[in-house]
């Protein structure tokens, strides 16, 4: 076998030599020195160089294995002593409708099986047309060749077609030889996130956080050995990339307490974005997901609290429960002392047995350094709001009495304080005010009264809150 | 013979991988506990859907390994299928962990084509019940199949009058048969460890089964409670210590549809433009058969009398309620298992006919609600985690079912109310006999056609309270609401009226 396949590659010299077999057990590539360097938002840098060995004069080289979600448009390739005349993306895929269309006018042989005996007869054939249907001229006769006509066997592979997109670059060399090229390329298909491991220890108020980078590859090739930087950031590009916003000010789902901090890391950085390196050389492998150490901080101070928004006039048939919040820091002093790259918190609680067992997760945006997080990590079992429009009347033209109440129920053994917010203060009025009030409110900003309402062990609380509003 | 065998397979796997590692098999867990959270967005009437089971489980392994020393990358097999890599915590090793790799790039016909583009294989040809097999190397990529260089020339394979095969030399080495998680460790010295693996993964879910059995009384009720959980996931976890959460817990992502975005990994061979072939003789093959159910187990453990029934235990965690089932039991996958919440025995309970009025005087129909306290000093004081409620009526010997309904999760203190089925004996009407200048008069009438009083109970919204006058039975505030509640005697009837101003 392996006789005929030498005779073979002689014989076919053109097609041969660039797809040549691969002898051992090992899946080859033909990349070279890879650097990898990954963004937020789906979307990669490679730098691969390669040995080349240039003839003088003008030559074609493909560049196989590079990323199956390559942006061609953003390919430049660098070689000493050689300059660029053009660049192809080439992406007419090889397969067998493909190949009868670039034969007509070819001749083919059509080999056909005698089924009683099973032998073979080789007949030339001429393909005249591929229209809806193959048509062959076989000496003098003109057929329509079904697949009972026989096997087709064709000579060779037309030039252009490939077994799949190919990138090639026509260089010019001012001298032969072997020099190292560098490709760069931007391509789809890879992206990293951040993934937090957060252990809370609500007696002692602590928290253990550990930090990873999650990179994902999509691109439908593997990355051999490749020097791997991450980028903190989603660079800006033609068709957009979505950050989530960091949570604070007015309107944001998130509980209150979220404020972006004012420190730097001691990270490396790249204009506004932080990098984070891999130590080594890693092997990013198709369709695999890949986690990395950055983070790791014992002991950060944390502490559990409880919120609730009410949007405007709510009133439900049955309590709810309070959003359970996490609330730490990002900050040098008292925090986890670094920038906290987009991503998703997932937080742990020990179990009676001394178990961590999952107790909720958030996302976080990019976090500066010395930023106050609050993270709702889920809602609370034992402590529930009950808020009911209890009164509402007009009391002059355009104006409104409202009379909210809020019942809060704590089952829990020991008293809770939830931070209630009554939201839609000012929504296309203003001048809303609050004329009486079971217990004094925080006027946060001009849409969002908020109440401290303290509850006791296995008790109730509740307030009252009289609104004059332009609606 | 079996042990020799393995052997060469295992020299053979290492030969194919990379090679600059060394490789540790954890084939499965030694000890694994399951933790079963609820599907974040199901209401608590909506039923488990076992073909997409939308909650998910925090799964805490075990194993056991030896590790050599240097450079190892630890293989983890038998993991959820379900699994979320980015979540996975692997704690216990001697010096920690350099990366954790999930590899998903499975073998299948697309991939072992695609990983052997260029390499020999062997076409089997059958022509007229005789095969010959011809060597070749394959030209095309999967999109393309399949295109082959042989001997002769270069050919499209299954295009022709035989049935052509391909026959493949060898596994190309990165591609598993199965989803698999694996660490990259660097050890000074060979250990022998417990390794913690934790992760969270898609395909579980679970509930509360409340079923409530009147005394004849009528005044309370036997209640019962199951935890009912599910697994979707194609791994076992056989003699898992399982727990369930009740509460809300945040999640960012939701679980993905078992039926969507499976990559098509199937290899077609493709042939030349439609060439024109003698219709084959129509052949009238019976329909296929309809999918068969997925095979879901059953398994429905109920124990002996009331005393001995094995009974989960709850305990806090943090702000929510953890759940643990006494002994170790497995977790099959595609499976559905029923343990013991709760069984108290003569609970006070009431049965309430419930309709809702709105500010023009309509009135739904009563709806029988079974209404309860959840306090010790009323036989309960538990916390209640969300699910269905069945409430069922002795009959003789046996229970016949009222009705069913559902209850969010409770906490200690709380008022629970399951509107369990609509009245039929106890009906409401609403009547408009004369309206006025900026107001409208309303007359409810009440009527009970059961041979025994029932407590009826009809709620207004409690800002329109300001607005009605003339009442001619006096209403309660309750969480909010206005509320007529009145006992309506047996075969009798009870009537209401009032005005109501127009809204400004």
């Amino acid at each position: 076998m392996r006789m005929w396949l030498a005779t073979t590659m002689l014989c076919l010299p053109g097609v041969a030599t660039a797809q040549s077999v691969a002898p051992d057990l090992v899946a080859s590539s033909a990349q070279g020195d890879l650097s990898v360097t990954i963004y937020n938002n789906n979307l990669a840098l490679i730098q691969d160089t390669r040995q080349l060995a240039l003839p003088r004069g003008r030559s074609r080289q493909e560049f196989a294995d590079v990323s199956a979600q390559i942006r061609p448009e953003t390919v430049t390739l660098t070689a000493a002593g050689a300059g660029i005349v053009e660049q192809n993306f080439d992406y007419d895929l090889l397969s067998p409708e493909t190949l009868m269309n670039k034969s007509v006018g070819q001749s083919v042989t059509l080999v056909r099986t005698n089924p009683a005996t099973g032998a073979e007869t080789r007949e030339a054939a001429r393909v005249l047309a591929n229209n809806g249907g193959t048509i062959v001229q076989v000496g003098n006769r003109i057929e329509i060749l079904d697949s009972n006509a026989g096997r087709v066997v064709f000579p060779s592979l037309p030039a252009n077609l490939r077994a799949r997109p190919t990138l090639s670059v026509t260089l010019d060399s001012a001298n032969a030889g072997t020099r190292p090229a560098t490709l760069n390329y931007l391509s789809r298909g890879l992206g990293w996130k951040a993934d937090y491991v957060a252990l809370f220890d609500e007696k002692a108020g602590k928290l253990d956080v550990q930090g990873w980078v999650t990179l994902t590859n999509t691109t439908g090739t593997t990355f051999n050995a490749a020097k791997t930087l991450l980028v903190a950031g989603a660079v800006g590009t033609v068709d957009g990339g979505n950050r989530p916003r960091f949570y604070g000010g007015r309107g944001t789902p998130g509980p209150r307490g979220n404020q972006p901090g004012t420190e730097a890391a001691r990270r490396e950085q790249l204009g506004d974005f932080y990098l984070y390196p891999l130590a080594e050389r890693t092997t990013i492998a198709n369709a695999q997901t890949k986690q990395v150490s950055f983070l790791d901080v014992a002991g950060a101070p944390a502490a559990k609290t409880y919120f609730y928004r009410s949007p405007w006039l709510q009133k439900l048939d049955e309590a709810v429960s309070v959003d359970t919040v996490l609330r730490f820091s990002s900050s040098r002093e008292g925090g986890l002392g670094d920038a906290l790259p987009a991503g998703t918190v997932r937080v742990y609680m020990r179990d009676a047995r001394g178990a961590p067992q999952f107790i909720g997760e958030s996302e976080i945006p990019h976090t500066p350094m010395g930023s106050k997080l609050a993270l709702k990590t889920g809602e609370a079992f034992d402590v529930k709001i009950l808020p009911v429009v209890e009164k509402r009347e007009r009391i002059s033209g355009e104006r409104w009495r409202t009379t909210m109440r809020y019942t809060l129920t704590n089952a829990r053994a020991q008293g809770v304080t939830v931070e209630l917010a009554q939201a839609g203060l000012d929504g296309w009025w203003h001048d809303t005010k609050i004329t009486d009030e079971s217990q004094p409110s925080t006027r946060v900003d001009a849409d969002e009264a908020v109440w401290q309402v303290a509850i006791p062990a296995n008790g109730t609380a509740s307030v009252t809150a009289t609104f004059d509003t332009r609606f | 013979m079996r042990r020799v065998l393995r052997w060469m397979v295992a020299l053979l796997v290492g030969a194919l991988a990379s090679a600059a590692t060394a490789q540790t098999v954890s084939p499965a867990p030694d000890r694994v506990a399951v933790t079963i959270y609820r599907a974040p967005r199901r209401a608590p009437d909506q039923a488990i859907d076992r073909a997409w089971l939308q909650g998910y489980a925090l799964i805490t392994e075990q194993r056991r390994v030896t590790i050599p020393a240097g450079r190892t990358t630890l293989r983890f097999e038998g993991v959820a299928a379900g699994i979320l890599p980015e979540s996975a915590i692997v704690t216990g090793l001697p010096k920690g962990v350099r990366e954790k790799n999930l590899d998903a790039d499975l073998l299948s016909p697309r991939s072992l084509y695609a990983g052997s583009f260029g390499r020999p294989v062997t076409i089997r040809r059958t022509i007229a019940r005789r095969i010959v097999e011809e060597e070749a190397i394959l030209r095309s990529g999967p999109d393309g199949a399949a295109i082959l260089q042989t001997r002769d020339g270069f050919i499209a394979a299954d295009c022709a009058p035989s049935q052509d095969a391909l026959v493949y030399n060898r596994v190309p080495p990165t591609l598993a048969a199965k989803l698999t998680l694996s660490v990259e460790l660097d050890s000074p010295a060979a250990a022998s460890v417990t390794v913690t693996l934790s992760y969270l993964a898609w395909g579980f879910d679970w509930q509360a089964n409340y079923v409530a059995t009147l005394r004849p009384d009528g005044q309370s009720a036997d209640l019962l409670a199951w935890v009912t959980l599910a697994s979707s996931d194609t791994t076992s976890f056989a003699n898992a210590e399982t727990m369930v959460v009740a509460g809300a817990v945040k999640r960012e992502d939701s679980a993905p549809n078992p039926a969507w975005n499976v990559p098509d990994e199937s290899l077609t061979f493709r042939c030349f433009a439609q060439p024109i072939v003698a219709a084959p003789a129509m052949v009238f093959a019976p329909p296929p058969p309809a999918p068969a159910p997925a095979p879901m187990e059953m398994d429905v453990v109920v124990t002996g009398t009331r005393l001995r029934r094995a009974m989960v235990q709850q305990e806090d965690l943090g702000d929510l309620k953890l759940y643990r089932v006494p002994d170790r039991t497995t977790v099959a996958a595609l499976a559905q298992k029923q343990v013991a919440l709760l069984d108290r025995a003569a609970v006070p309970v009431s049965i309430v006919y419930v309709s809702t009025v709105d500010s023009n005087g309509d009135a739904d129909a009563p709806r029988i609600t079974l209404r309860l306290r959840n306090r010790t000093d009323q036989g309960l004081g538990v916390p209640l985690p969300a699910g269905p409620v069945a409430l069922f009526q002795p009959r003789g010997d046996t229970a016949l079912l009222i009705g069913e309904g559902a209850i969010a999760d409770k906490a200690v203190g709380e008022e629970v109310e399951a509107g369990v089925a609509e009245a039929t004996q106890v009906t409401i009407e609403s009547t408009n006999p004369e309206s006025g200048k900026g107001w409208e008069a309303y007359r409810l009438t009440a009527r009970n056609a059961n041979p025994y009083p029932v407590r009826f109970e009809a709620r207004f919204a409690g800002e329109d309270l300001p607005r009605m006058a003339r009442m001619t039975e006096t209403l309660t505030r309750k969480d909010g609401k206005a509320v007529w509640s009145v006992e309506i005697p047996a075969n009798g009837s009870r009537s209401f009226s009032y005005r109501i101003k127009d809204r400004d």
